[in-house]
Protein backbone atom coordinates (compact mmCIF):
# COMPACT_ATOMS: atom_id res chain seq x y z
CA UNK A 1 0.00 0.00 0.00
CA UNK A 2 1.19 3.39 -1.03
CA UNK A 3 0.91 5.20 2.31
CA UNK A 4 3.02 8.20 3.29
CA UNK A 5 3.27 11.08 5.76
CA UNK A 6 0.90 12.96 3.44
CA UNK A 7 -1.97 11.42 5.40
CA UNK A 8 -1.32 14.33 7.72
CA UNK A 9 -2.06 16.87 4.97
CA UNK A 10 -5.44 15.29 4.35
CA UNK A 11 -6.14 15.34 8.08
CA UNK A 12 -5.16 18.99 8.15
CA UNK A 13 -7.54 19.82 5.30
CA UNK A 14 -10.36 18.28 7.31
CA UNK A 15 -9.35 20.17 10.41
CA UNK A 16 -9.43 23.50 8.55
CA UNK A 17 -12.85 22.81 7.10
CA UNK A 18 -14.10 21.54 10.47
CA UNK A 19 -13.80 24.84 12.25
CA UNK A 20 -16.92 26.05 10.45
CA UNK A 21 -19.01 23.10 11.57
CA UNK A 22 -17.68 22.67 15.04
CA UNK A 23 -20.77 23.75 16.98
CA UNK A 24 -23.36 21.81 14.96
CA UNK A 25 -21.24 18.67 15.11
CA UNK A 26 -20.89 18.97 18.88
CA UNK A 27 -24.65 19.07 19.14
CA UNK A 28 -25.11 16.11 16.80
CA UNK A 29 -22.45 13.89 18.27
CA UNK A 30 -23.53 14.56 21.83
CA UNK A 31 -27.29 14.43 21.37
CA UNK A 32 -27.83 10.71 21.14
CA UNK A 33 -25.39 9.51 23.81
CA UNK A 34 -26.66 12.15 26.21
CA UNK A 35 -30.15 10.91 25.55
CA UNK A 36 -29.09 7.39 26.54
CA UNK A 37 -27.33 8.60 29.64
CA UNK A 38 -30.30 10.58 30.83
CA UNK A 39 -33.06 8.09 30.00
CA UNK A 40 -31.25 4.86 30.82
CA UNK A 41 -28.73 6.11 33.32
CA UNK A 42 -30.74 8.48 35.44
CA UNK A 43 -34.29 7.39 34.59
CA UNK A 44 -33.99 3.62 34.47
CA UNK A 45 -31.06 3.61 36.85
CA UNK A 46 -33.45 4.66 39.60
CA UNK A 47 -35.30 1.33 39.18
CA UNK A 48 -32.27 -0.82 38.48
CA UNK A 49 -30.70 -0.22 41.83
CA UNK A 50 -27.05 -1.08 42.14
CA UNK A 51 -24.86 -2.93 39.71
CA UNK A 52 -21.86 -4.59 41.24
CA UNK A 53 -22.01 -2.25 44.18
CA UNK A 54 -22.27 0.96 42.18
CA UNK A 55 -25.17 2.93 40.68
CA UNK A 56 -26.26 1.83 37.19
CA UNK A 57 -24.84 5.02 35.69
CA UNK A 58 -21.36 3.74 36.45
CA UNK A 59 -22.10 0.65 34.44
CA UNK A 60 -23.58 2.63 31.57
CA UNK A 61 -21.04 5.41 31.07
CA UNK A 62 -18.08 3.39 29.72
CA UNK A 63 -20.30 1.70 27.14
CA UNK A 64 -22.12 4.80 26.00
CA UNK A 65 -18.85 6.68 25.81
CA UNK A 66 -17.21 4.18 23.51
CA UNK A 67 -20.42 3.89 21.48
CA UNK A 68 -20.36 7.63 20.89
CA UNK A 69 -16.86 7.18 19.49
CA UNK A 70 -18.20 4.46 17.21
CA UNK A 71 -21.10 6.61 16.04
CA UNK A 72 -19.06 9.71 15.31
CA UNK A 73 -16.36 7.82 13.42
CA UNK A 74 -18.93 5.81 11.49
CA UNK A 75 -20.95 8.80 10.38
CA UNK A 76 -17.89 10.74 9.34
CA UNK A 77 -16.72 7.98 6.99
CA UNK A 78 -20.21 7.30 5.69
CA UNK A 79 -21.77 10.67 5.01
CA UNK A 80 -18.71 12.89 5.27
CA UNK A 81 -16.61 10.84 2.90
CA UNK A 82 -19.46 10.16 0.50
CA UNK A 83 -20.13 13.87 0.08
CA UNK A 84 -16.46 14.49 -0.54
CA UNK A 85 -16.22 11.80 -3.21
CA UNK A 86 -19.47 12.03 -5.05
CA UNK A 87 -20.78 15.52 -4.53
CA UNK A 88 -17.66 17.58 -4.26
CA UNK A 89 -15.17 15.52 -6.32
CA UNK A 90 -12.65 16.38 -3.67
CA UNK A 91 -10.73 13.16 -4.00
CA UNK A 92 -10.36 13.69 -7.74
CA UNK A 93 -8.22 16.73 -7.18
CA UNK A 94 -6.39 15.12 -4.27
CA UNK A 95 -5.17 12.15 -6.24
CA UNK A 96 -3.79 14.42 -8.95
CA UNK A 97 -1.20 15.64 -6.43
CA UNK A 98 1.59 13.63 -4.79
CA UNK A 99 -1.03 12.58 -2.23
CA UNK A 100 -1.96 9.01 -3.19
CA UNK A 101 -5.45 7.57 -3.06
CA UNK A 102 -4.34 5.50 -0.06
CA UNK A 103 -3.07 8.62 1.70
CA UNK A 104 -6.35 10.35 1.04
CA UNK A 105 -8.48 7.52 2.37
CA UNK A 106 -6.22 6.92 5.38
CA UNK A 107 -6.33 10.65 6.07
CA UNK A 108 -10.09 10.54 6.18
CA UNK A 109 -10.04 7.49 8.45
CA UNK A 110 -7.62 9.25 10.78
CA UNK A 111 -9.85 12.28 10.74
CA UNK A 112 -12.94 10.22 11.54
CA UNK A 113 -11.08 8.66 14.43
CA UNK A 114 -10.27 12.13 15.69
CA UNK A 115 -13.94 13.05 15.45
CA UNK A 116 -14.67 9.96 17.52
CA UNK A 117 -12.10 11.04 20.06
CA UNK A 118 -13.75 14.46 20.35
CA UNK A 119 -17.17 12.90 20.90
CA UNK A 120 -15.80 10.48 23.45
CA UNK A 121 -13.92 13.21 25.27
CA UNK A 122 -17.00 15.38 25.48
CA UNK A 123 -18.89 12.42 26.91
CA UNK A 124 -16.11 11.86 29.38
CA UNK A 125 -16.34 15.43 30.59
CA UNK A 126 -20.08 15.09 31.08
CA UNK A 127 -19.66 11.76 32.84
CA UNK A 128 -17.09 13.27 35.16
CA UNK A 129 -19.49 16.07 35.93
CA UNK A 130 -22.01 13.38 36.86
CA UNK A 131 -19.42 11.85 39.14
CA UNK A 132 -18.41 8.89 36.99
CA UNK A 133 -14.63 8.88 36.72
CA UNK A 134 -12.03 6.54 35.30
CA UNK A 135 -10.39 4.38 37.93
CA UNK A 136 -7.25 6.48 38.07
CA UNK A 137 -5.48 9.25 36.20
CA UNK A 138 -3.22 6.69 34.66
CA UNK A 139 -6.26 5.06 33.05
CA UNK A 140 -6.88 8.26 31.08
CA UNK A 141 -4.15 7.88 28.44
CA UNK A 142 -5.20 4.26 27.99
CA UNK A 143 -8.79 5.42 27.50
CA UNK A 144 -7.69 7.99 24.92
CA UNK A 145 -5.78 5.29 23.09
CA UNK A 146 -8.79 3.03 23.18
CA UNK A 147 -10.99 5.79 21.77
CA UNK A 148 -8.54 6.48 18.95
CA UNK A 149 -8.31 2.84 18.10
CA UNK A 150 -12.05 2.25 18.29
CA UNK A 151 -12.45 5.24 16.00
CA UNK A 152 -9.98 3.83 13.48
CA UNK A 153 -11.75 0.51 13.49
CA UNK A 154 -15.25 1.86 12.93
CA UNK A 155 -14.08 4.49 10.47
CA UNK A 156 -12.44 1.73 8.42
CA UNK A 157 -15.57 -0.43 8.55
CA UNK A 158 -17.66 2.55 7.41
CA UNK A 159 -15.15 3.19 4.63
CA UNK A 160 -15.80 -0.31 3.30
CA UNK A 161 -19.52 0.45 3.24
CA UNK A 162 -18.96 3.80 1.53
CA UNK A 163 -16.75 2.20 -1.10
CA UNK A 164 -19.74 0.27 -2.43
CA UNK A 165 -22.52 2.75 -1.64
CA UNK A 166 -24.47 3.93 -4.69
CA UNK A 167 -26.27 6.66 -2.71
CA UNK A 168 -27.07 8.00 0.75
CA UNK A 169 -29.99 5.64 1.30
CA UNK A 170 -27.61 2.72 1.23
CA UNK A 171 -26.11 3.87 4.52
CA UNK A 172 -29.30 3.27 6.46
CA UNK A 173 -28.91 -0.47 5.82
CA UNK A 174 -25.61 -0.32 7.59
CA UNK A 175 -26.64 1.97 10.43
CA UNK A 176 -30.06 0.38 11.03
CA UNK A 177 -29.14 -3.26 10.46
CA UNK A 178 -25.63 -3.37 11.85
CA UNK A 179 -24.61 -0.40 13.94
CA UNK A 180 -27.81 0.04 15.97
CA UNK A 181 -28.26 -3.68 16.78
CA UNK A 182 -24.58 -3.88 17.69
CA UNK A 183 -25.22 -1.15 20.19
CA UNK A 184 -27.71 -3.39 22.00
CA UNK A 185 -25.82 -6.68 21.71
CA UNK A 186 -22.43 -5.50 22.91
CA UNK A 187 -23.07 -5.14 26.58
CA UNK A 188 -23.51 -1.39 26.60
CA UNK A 189 -26.76 -1.45 28.55
CA UNK A 190 -26.75 -4.86 30.24
CA UNK A 191 -23.97 -7.16 31.38
CA UNK A 192 -23.37 -9.82 28.75
CA UNK A 193 -23.23 -12.64 31.30
CA UNK A 194 -26.99 -12.38 31.78
CA UNK A 195 -27.58 -13.10 28.08
CA UNK A 196 -28.27 -16.66 26.83
CA UNK A 197 -25.13 -18.55 25.84
CA UNK A 198 -25.68 -18.26 22.07
CA UNK A 199 -26.00 -14.51 22.38
CA UNK A 200 -22.81 -14.30 24.38
CA UNK A 201 -21.01 -16.21 21.65
CA UNK A 202 -22.53 -13.96 19.02
CA UNK A 203 -21.45 -10.88 20.94
CA UNK A 204 -17.83 -12.00 20.78
CA UNK A 205 -17.94 -11.41 17.04
CA UNK A 206 -19.05 -7.81 17.42
CA UNK A 207 -16.17 -5.36 17.54
CA UNK A 208 -18.04 -3.06 19.89
CA UNK A 209 -18.21 -5.81 22.54
CA UNK A 210 -14.44 -5.75 22.91
CA UNK A 211 -14.21 -1.98 22.97
CA UNK A 212 -16.91 -1.80 25.64
CA UNK A 213 -15.21 -4.45 27.74
CA UNK A 214 -11.93 -2.55 27.66
CA UNK A 215 -13.55 0.77 28.38
CA UNK A 216 -15.43 -0.67 31.35
CA UNK A 217 -12.26 -2.24 32.73
CA UNK A 218 -10.50 1.13 32.54
CA UNK A 219 -13.32 2.81 34.44
CA UNK A 220 -13.50 0.04 37.04
CA UNK A 221 -9.74 -0.27 37.35
CA UNK A 222 -9.97 -4.01 36.79
CA UNK A 223 -6.90 -4.56 34.68
CA UNK A 224 -6.01 -8.18 34.09
CA UNK A 225 -4.54 -10.45 31.46
CA UNK A 226 -8.10 -11.43 30.56
CA UNK A 227 -8.26 -8.16 28.67
CA UNK A 228 -5.63 -9.30 26.21
CA UNK A 229 -8.21 -11.21 24.20
CA UNK A 230 -10.18 -8.00 23.69
CA UNK A 231 -7.07 -6.09 22.69
CA UNK A 232 -6.12 -8.83 20.24
CA UNK A 233 -9.63 -8.91 18.79
CA UNK A 234 -9.69 -5.13 18.27
CA UNK A 235 -6.22 -5.09 16.72
CA UNK A 236 -7.02 -7.92 14.34
CA UNK A 237 -10.37 -6.48 13.27
CA UNK A 238 -8.94 -2.99 13.03
CA UNK A 239 -6.04 -4.02 10.81
CA UNK A 240 -8.22 -6.04 8.47
CA UNK A 241 -10.85 -3.32 8.22
CA UNK A 242 -8.22 -0.64 7.60
CA UNK A 243 -6.52 -2.54 4.80
CA UNK A 244 -9.75 -3.65 3.16
CA UNK A 245 -11.32 -0.19 3.53
CA UNK A 246 -8.41 1.50 1.82
CA UNK A 247 -8.20 -1.08 -0.96
CA UNK A 248 -11.91 -1.01 -1.68
CA UNK A 249 -12.02 2.75 -1.65
CA UNK A 250 -9.04 3.04 -3.94
CA UNK A 251 -10.91 0.86 -6.42
CA UNK A 252 -13.77 3.30 -6.34
CA UNK A 253 -11.55 6.36 -6.66
CA UNK A 254 -9.11 5.28 -9.34
CA UNK A 255 -10.90 4.22 -12.51
CA UNK B 1 13.05 19.97 -30.27
CA UNK B 2 12.94 17.46 -27.44
CA UNK B 3 9.95 15.27 -27.03
CA UNK B 4 8.97 15.24 -23.36
CA UNK B 5 5.79 13.21 -23.50
CA UNK B 6 5.40 10.22 -25.70
CA UNK B 7 2.61 7.72 -25.86
CA UNK B 8 2.91 4.35 -27.47
CA UNK B 9 -0.31 2.53 -28.34
CA UNK B 10 -1.89 3.98 -25.23
CA UNK B 11 -5.15 2.20 -24.49
CA UNK B 12 -7.92 2.47 -21.92
CA UNK B 13 -10.71 -0.03 -21.56
CA UNK B 14 -13.70 0.26 -19.30
CA UNK B 15 -15.08 -3.26 -19.41
CA UNK B 16 -16.27 -3.79 -22.95
CA UNK B 17 -15.83 -0.16 -23.93
CA UNK B 18 -12.52 0.94 -25.40
CA UNK B 19 -12.40 4.61 -24.45
CA UNK B 20 -8.89 5.17 -25.82
CA UNK B 21 -7.81 2.87 -28.59
CA UNK B 22 -4.05 2.38 -29.00
CA UNK B 23 -3.11 5.98 -29.70
CA UNK B 24 0.47 7.15 -30.17
CA UNK B 25 1.68 10.73 -30.08
CA UNK B 26 4.59 12.76 -28.89
CA UNK B 27 4.68 16.23 -27.41
CA UNK B 28 7.66 18.57 -27.48
CA UNK B 29 8.99 20.66 -24.66
CA UNK B 30 7.38 24.08 -24.51
CA UNK B 31 4.67 23.43 -27.05
CA UNK B 32 0.93 23.58 -26.67
CA UNK B 33 -0.58 20.32 -27.80
CA UNK B 34 -4.32 20.06 -28.33
CA UNK B 35 -6.71 17.16 -28.20
CA UNK B 36 -9.83 17.99 -30.17
CA UNK B 37 -12.86 15.83 -30.26
CA UNK B 38 -16.59 15.63 -29.68
CA UNK B 39 -18.17 14.44 -26.44
CA UNK B 40 -16.99 10.99 -25.47
CA UNK B 41 -14.04 10.99 -27.89
CA UNK B 42 -11.66 9.97 -25.10
CA UNK B 43 -9.89 13.28 -24.46
CA UNK B 44 -10.32 13.31 -20.70
CA UNK B 45 -9.48 9.64 -20.43
CA UNK B 46 -6.25 10.24 -22.37
CA UNK B 47 -5.05 13.14 -20.24
CA UNK B 48 -6.01 11.32 -17.06
CA UNK B 49 -3.66 8.52 -18.04
CA UNK B 50 -0.92 11.07 -18.72
CA UNK B 51 -1.15 12.56 -15.26
CA UNK B 52 -1.48 9.17 -13.62
CA UNK B 53 -4.94 9.22 -12.12
CA UNK B 54 -6.29 6.54 -14.43
CA UNK B 55 -4.53 3.18 -14.77
CA UNK B 56 -3.37 2.35 -18.28
CA UNK B 57 -4.97 -0.75 -19.80
CA UNK B 58 -2.39 -1.33 -22.53
CA UNK B 59 0.50 0.50 -24.11
CA UNK B 60 2.46 3.18 -22.31
CA UNK B 61 3.09 6.86 -21.92
CA UNK B 62 6.17 8.54 -20.52
CA UNK B 63 6.23 12.03 -19.08
CA UNK B 64 9.53 13.85 -18.69
CA UNK B 65 11.34 10.54 -18.72
CA UNK B 66 9.10 8.86 -16.14
CA UNK B 67 6.72 6.06 -17.00
CA UNK B 68 3.11 6.77 -16.08
CA UNK B 69 1.79 3.98 -13.89
CA UNK B 70 5.20 3.43 -12.32
CA UNK B 71 6.64 6.76 -11.22
CA UNK B 72 3.30 8.39 -10.57
CA UNK B 73 4.41 10.60 -7.72
CA UNK B 74 7.32 11.99 -9.69
CA UNK B 75 5.00 12.88 -12.57
CA UNK B 76 2.35 14.40 -10.33
CA UNK B 77 4.94 16.60 -8.67
CA UNK B 78 5.78 18.39 -11.90
CA UNK B 79 2.30 18.48 -13.39
CA UNK B 80 -0.44 21.04 -12.90
CA UNK B 81 -3.97 19.93 -13.72
CA UNK B 82 -6.92 22.12 -14.61
CA UNK B 83 -9.69 19.53 -14.52
CA UNK B 84 -12.80 19.52 -16.65
CA UNK B 85 -15.02 19.40 -13.57
CA UNK B 86 -14.77 22.12 -10.98
CA UNK B 87 -13.19 20.28 -8.08
CA UNK B 88 -12.63 23.10 -5.64
CA UNK B 89 -13.16 22.53 -1.94
CA UNK B 90 -16.53 24.05 -1.12
CA UNK B 91 -15.92 23.95 2.61
CA UNK B 92 -12.92 26.25 2.37
CA UNK B 93 -12.29 29.82 1.28
CA UNK B 94 -10.35 30.63 -1.88
CA UNK B 95 -7.23 31.29 0.15
CA UNK B 96 -7.60 28.11 2.20
CA UNK B 97 -8.18 26.09 -0.94
CA UNK B 98 -4.85 27.20 -2.33
CA UNK B 99 -2.94 26.91 0.93
CA UNK B 100 -4.19 23.38 1.58
CA UNK B 101 -3.35 22.36 -1.95
CA UNK B 102 0.15 23.77 -1.59
CA UNK B 103 0.67 21.49 1.39
CA UNK B 104 -0.18 18.48 -0.76
CA UNK B 105 2.93 19.37 -2.76
CA UNK B 106 5.09 19.74 0.36
CA UNK B 107 5.43 23.49 -0.19
CA UNK B 108 6.42 25.10 3.12
CA UNK B 109 3.89 27.51 4.61
CA UNK B 110 5.83 30.73 4.17
CA UNK B 111 6.61 29.97 0.57
CA UNK B 112 3.04 28.85 -0.06
CA UNK B 113 1.77 32.21 1.21
CA UNK B 114 3.93 34.03 -1.29
CA UNK B 115 2.93 31.83 -4.17
CA UNK B 116 -0.76 32.04 -3.35
CA UNK B 117 -0.60 35.83 -3.26
CA UNK B 118 1.23 35.88 -6.59
CA UNK B 119 -1.19 33.47 -8.23
CA UNK B 120 -4.27 35.27 -7.00
CA UNK B 121 -2.85 38.36 -8.67
CA UNK B 122 -2.09 36.35 -11.80
CA UNK B 123 -5.72 35.30 -12.17
CA UNK B 124 -6.94 38.72 -10.98
CA UNK B 125 -8.89 37.44 -8.02
CA UNK B 126 -7.11 38.98 -5.05
CA UNK B 127 -10.35 40.57 -3.96
CA UNK B 128 -11.99 37.14 -3.63
CA UNK B 129 -9.32 35.81 -1.32
CA UNK B 130 -11.66 35.25 1.61
CA UNK B 131 -14.76 34.24 -0.32
CA UNK B 132 -16.19 30.77 -0.10
CA UNK B 133 -16.18 28.83 -3.36
CA UNK B 134 -19.97 28.88 -3.53
CA UNK B 135 -19.87 32.66 -3.76
CA UNK B 136 -17.85 32.67 -6.99
CA UNK B 137 -19.06 32.70 -10.58
CA UNK B 138 -18.13 29.80 -12.86
CA UNK B 139 -15.51 31.92 -14.59
CA UNK B 140 -13.92 32.82 -11.28
CA UNK B 141 -13.92 29.19 -10.19
CA UNK B 142 -12.12 28.25 -13.40
CA UNK B 143 -9.52 30.93 -12.76
CA UNK B 144 -8.99 29.59 -9.24
CA UNK B 145 -8.50 26.16 -10.78
CA UNK B 146 -5.75 27.68 -12.92
CA UNK B 147 -4.12 29.28 -9.91
CA UNK B 148 -4.32 25.98 -8.07
CA UNK B 149 -2.73 24.12 -10.98
CA UNK B 150 0.25 26.50 -10.87
CA UNK B 151 1.05 26.19 -7.16
CA UNK B 152 3.77 23.61 -7.71
CA UNK B 153 5.45 25.56 -10.55
CA UNK B 154 4.63 22.76 -12.97
CA UNK B 155 6.67 21.97 -16.07
CA UNK B 156 3.59 20.45 -17.62
CA UNK B 157 0.10 21.88 -17.48
CA UNK B 158 -2.90 19.85 -18.47
CA UNK B 159 -6.00 21.92 -19.16
CA UNK B 160 -9.11 19.83 -19.76
CA UNK B 161 -11.66 22.05 -21.48
CA UNK B 162 -10.66 25.05 -19.40
CA UNK B 163 -13.17 27.49 -20.87
CA UNK B 164 -16.31 25.39 -21.10
CA UNK B 165 -19.33 27.36 -20.00
CA UNK B 166 -17.60 30.74 -19.90
CA UNK B 167 -18.56 34.02 -21.53
CA UNK B 168 -16.23 35.46 -24.21
CA UNK B 169 -14.50 37.83 -21.81
CA UNK B 170 -13.70 35.18 -19.26
CA UNK B 171 -12.57 32.90 -22.06
CA UNK B 172 -10.18 35.49 -23.45
CA UNK B 173 -8.72 36.12 -20.01
CA UNK B 174 -8.02 32.42 -19.59
CA UNK B 175 -6.47 32.22 -23.05
CA UNK B 176 -4.17 35.10 -22.22
CA UNK B 177 -3.08 33.41 -19.03
CA UNK B 178 -2.41 30.13 -20.76
CA UNK B 179 -0.42 31.92 -23.48
CA UNK B 180 1.69 33.73 -20.94
CA UNK B 181 2.45 30.41 -19.24
CA UNK B 182 3.55 29.02 -22.55
CA UNK B 183 5.86 31.98 -22.99
CA UNK B 184 7.50 31.01 -19.73
CA UNK B 185 8.41 27.70 -21.28
CA UNK B 186 5.75 25.48 -19.75
CA UNK B 187 4.54 22.55 -21.84
CA UNK B 188 0.79 22.67 -22.26
CA UNK B 189 -1.74 19.98 -23.05
CA UNK B 190 -5.17 21.28 -23.90
CA UNK B 191 -8.37 19.45 -24.62
CA UNK B 192 -11.20 21.34 -26.19
CA UNK B 193 -14.29 21.18 -28.30
CA UNK B 194 -13.87 24.79 -29.38
CA UNK B 195 -12.00 25.11 -32.64
CA UNK B 196 -11.29 28.74 -31.96
CA UNK B 197 -9.58 27.79 -28.73
CA UNK B 198 -7.35 25.31 -30.52
CA UNK B 199 -6.48 27.88 -33.18
CA UNK B 200 -5.73 30.49 -30.55
CA UNK B 201 -3.50 28.34 -28.39
CA UNK B 202 -2.23 25.17 -29.99
CA UNK B 203 0.96 24.61 -31.94
CA UNK B 204 -0.16 21.15 -32.88
CA UNK B 205 -3.40 19.29 -32.50
CA UNK B 206 -4.79 15.83 -32.89
CA UNK B 207 -8.41 15.24 -33.77
CA UNK B 208 -9.81 12.41 -31.67
CA UNK B 209 -12.93 10.44 -32.36
CA UNK B 210 -14.18 7.26 -30.71
CA UNK B 211 -10.90 6.74 -28.92
CA UNK B 212 -8.73 7.07 -32.01
CA UNK B 213 -6.62 9.83 -33.48
CA UNK B 214 -7.99 10.72 -36.91
CA UNK B 215 -5.54 13.47 -37.87
CA UNK B 216 -2.57 15.23 -36.46
CA UNK B 217 -0.97 18.49 -37.45
CA UNK B 218 -0.53 22.24 -37.20
CA UNK B 219 -4.00 23.85 -37.04
CA UNK B 220 -3.58 26.13 -40.09
CA UNK B 221 -1.98 23.42 -42.17
CA UNK B 222 -4.72 20.95 -41.30
CA UNK B 223 -7.32 23.38 -42.56
CA UNK B 224 -5.36 23.89 -45.78
CA UNK B 225 -4.86 20.20 -46.40
CA UNK B 226 -8.28 18.96 -45.47
CA UNK B 227 -10.55 21.72 -46.65
CA UNK B 228 -8.70 24.33 -48.66
CA UNK B 229 -8.96 28.03 -48.08
CA UNK B 230 -12.64 28.76 -48.43
CA UNK B 231 -16.02 27.25 -47.83
CA UNK B 232 -19.28 27.98 -49.58
CA UNK B 233 -22.43 26.96 -47.74
CA UNK B 234 -25.60 26.49 -49.70
CA UNK B 235 -28.80 26.04 -47.79
CA UNK B 236 -30.99 24.01 -50.11
CA UNK B 237 -32.72 20.65 -50.01
CA UNK B 238 -30.76 17.54 -50.82
CA UNK B 239 -32.63 16.57 -54.03
CA UNK B 240 -30.84 19.24 -56.06
CA UNK B 241 -27.36 18.15 -54.95
CA UNK B 242 -26.47 15.91 -57.88
CA UNK B 243 -27.46 18.44 -60.50
CA UNK B 244 -25.85 21.33 -58.68
CA UNK B 245 -22.59 19.50 -58.08
CA UNK B 246 -22.41 18.55 -61.75
CA UNK B 247 -22.99 22.13 -62.82
CA UNK B 248 -20.37 23.55 -60.47
CA UNK B 249 -17.74 20.89 -61.08
CA UNK B 250 -14.70 21.23 -61.19
CA UNK B 251 -14.72 24.58 -59.39
CA UNK B 252 -14.71 22.99 -55.92
CA UNK B 253 -12.26 20.52 -54.41
CA UNK B 254 -14.63 18.70 -52.12
CA UNK B 255 -18.16 18.72 -50.78
CA UNK B 256 -20.22 17.50 -47.90
CA UNK B 257 -23.89 17.42 -47.07
CA UNK B 258 -25.19 17.87 -43.52
CA UNK B 259 -28.86 18.35 -42.82
CA UNK B 260 -30.16 21.31 -44.78
CA UNK B 261 -26.75 22.53 -45.89
CA UNK B 262 -24.41 21.62 -48.72
CA UNK B 263 -20.77 22.56 -48.05
CA UNK B 264 -18.38 23.15 -50.94
CA UNK B 265 -14.65 23.41 -50.29
CA UNK B 266 -12.35 25.35 -52.58
CA UNK B 267 -9.01 27.11 -52.77
CA UNK B 268 -10.18 30.00 -54.93
CA UNK B 269 -13.86 30.76 -54.68
CA UNK B 270 -13.85 33.45 -57.32
CA UNK B 271 -14.96 31.36 -60.26
CA UNK B 272 -17.27 29.30 -58.09
CA UNK B 273 -19.09 32.33 -56.76
CA UNK B 274 -19.44 33.77 -60.23
CA UNK B 275 -21.04 30.57 -61.49
CA UNK B 276 -23.36 30.48 -58.51
CA UNK B 277 -24.44 34.07 -59.07
CA UNK B 278 -25.48 33.13 -62.56
CA UNK B 279 -27.52 30.27 -61.10
CA UNK B 280 -29.21 32.82 -58.87
CA UNK B 281 -29.20 30.58 -55.78
CA UNK B 282 -30.72 31.97 -52.60
CA UNK B 283 -29.15 31.39 -49.18
CA UNK B 284 -25.50 31.18 -50.08
CA UNK B 285 -22.76 31.91 -47.55
CA UNK B 286 -19.14 32.32 -48.44
CA UNK B 287 -16.48 32.29 -45.73
CA UNK B 288 -12.89 31.31 -44.96
CA UNK B 289 -12.31 27.67 -43.98
CA UNK B 290 -11.69 27.03 -40.27
CA UNK B 291 -10.60 24.22 -38.07
CA UNK B 292 -14.25 23.63 -37.37
CA UNK B 293 -14.70 22.46 -40.95
CA UNK B 294 -11.86 20.00 -40.54
CA UNK B 295 -13.30 18.78 -37.32
CA UNK B 296 -16.76 18.37 -38.75
CA UNK B 297 -15.48 16.78 -41.92
CA UNK B 298 -13.49 14.23 -39.95
CA UNK B 299 -16.01 13.43 -37.27
CA UNK B 300 -19.13 13.83 -39.35
CA UNK B 301 -21.33 16.87 -39.64
CA UNK B 302 -24.26 15.29 -37.92
CA UNK B 303 -24.17 14.90 -34.18
CA UNK B 304 -23.03 11.42 -33.28
CA UNK B 305 -22.99 10.32 -29.67
N1 LIG C 1 -15.07 5.97 -15.22
C1 LIG C 1 -15.60 5.53 -16.36
N2 LIG C 1 -16.22 4.34 -16.42
C2 LIG C 1 -16.75 3.88 -17.57
N3 LIG C 1 -16.70 4.54 -18.72
C3 LIG C 1 -16.10 5.73 -18.75
C4 LIG C 1 -15.52 6.30 -17.58
N4 LIG C 1 -14.99 7.50 -17.90
C5 LIG C 1 -15.23 7.68 -19.21
N5 LIG C 1 -15.89 6.63 -19.73
C6 LIG C 1 -16.30 6.48 -21.14
O1 LIG C 1 -15.17 6.63 -21.95
C7 LIG C 1 -15.47 7.35 -23.14
C8 LIG C 1 -14.56 8.54 -23.28
O2 LIG C 1 -14.87 9.47 -22.27
P1 LIG C 1 -14.05 10.79 -22.04
O3 LIG C 1 -14.55 11.41 -20.79
O4 LIG C 1 -12.61 10.51 -22.12
O5 LIG C 1 -14.49 11.68 -23.28
P2 LIG C 1 -14.16 13.19 -23.59
O6 LIG C 1 -13.55 13.22 -24.94
O7 LIG C 1 -13.40 13.81 -22.50
O8 LIG C 1 -15.63 13.81 -23.69
P3 LIG C 1 -16.18 15.24 -23.21
O9 LIG C 1 -15.86 16.20 -24.31
O10 LIG C 1 -17.64 15.01 -23.12
O11 LIG C 1 -15.54 15.58 -21.94
C9 LIG C 1 -16.95 7.70 -23.05
O12 LIG C 1 -17.67 6.78 -23.79
C10 LIG C 1 -17.27 7.56 -21.58
O13 LIG C 1 -18.59 7.16 -21.41
MG1 LIG D 1 -13.73 15.30 -21.18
Amino acid sequence: MNLSYRIYYVFLRNLISYKRFIIPTFVVSLGQPLFYLVTFGLGMGAYMGHFGGKPYLHFLVPGVLISSVMMAATFECLYGTFVKIVHEHLYDSLVATPVSAEDAVAGDIAWASFRGLISGTLMLIIAMALGVLPASWTALPALVLLMIFTGLLFASLAMIVTSVAPNFDFFSYYTELIITPMFFFSGVFFPLDRFPAWMQTFAQFLPLTHAVALSRALFAGEISSALLIHIAALCALGTVAFVVGIKRMKKRLIT
Amino acid sequence: MDSVISADRLTKKYGELTAVDAISFSINEGECFGFLGPNGAGKTTTVRMIHCVSPISEGSVSVFGQAAGINNRAIKKITGVIPQEITLDNDLTVYENLMVFARFFDIPRSEAKERVAGLLAFVELEHKRNSRIGQLSTGMKRRILIARALLNNPRLIIADEPTTGLDPQARHLIWQRLRSLKKQGVTLILTTQYMEEAEQLCDRIVVMYQGRILKEGVPQRLVQDEIGREVVEIRASEEGDAGLLATLSPLYTGHERAGDTLYLYCTDSHALMERMLSLNLPNVLHRPATLEDVFLKLTGRSLIE
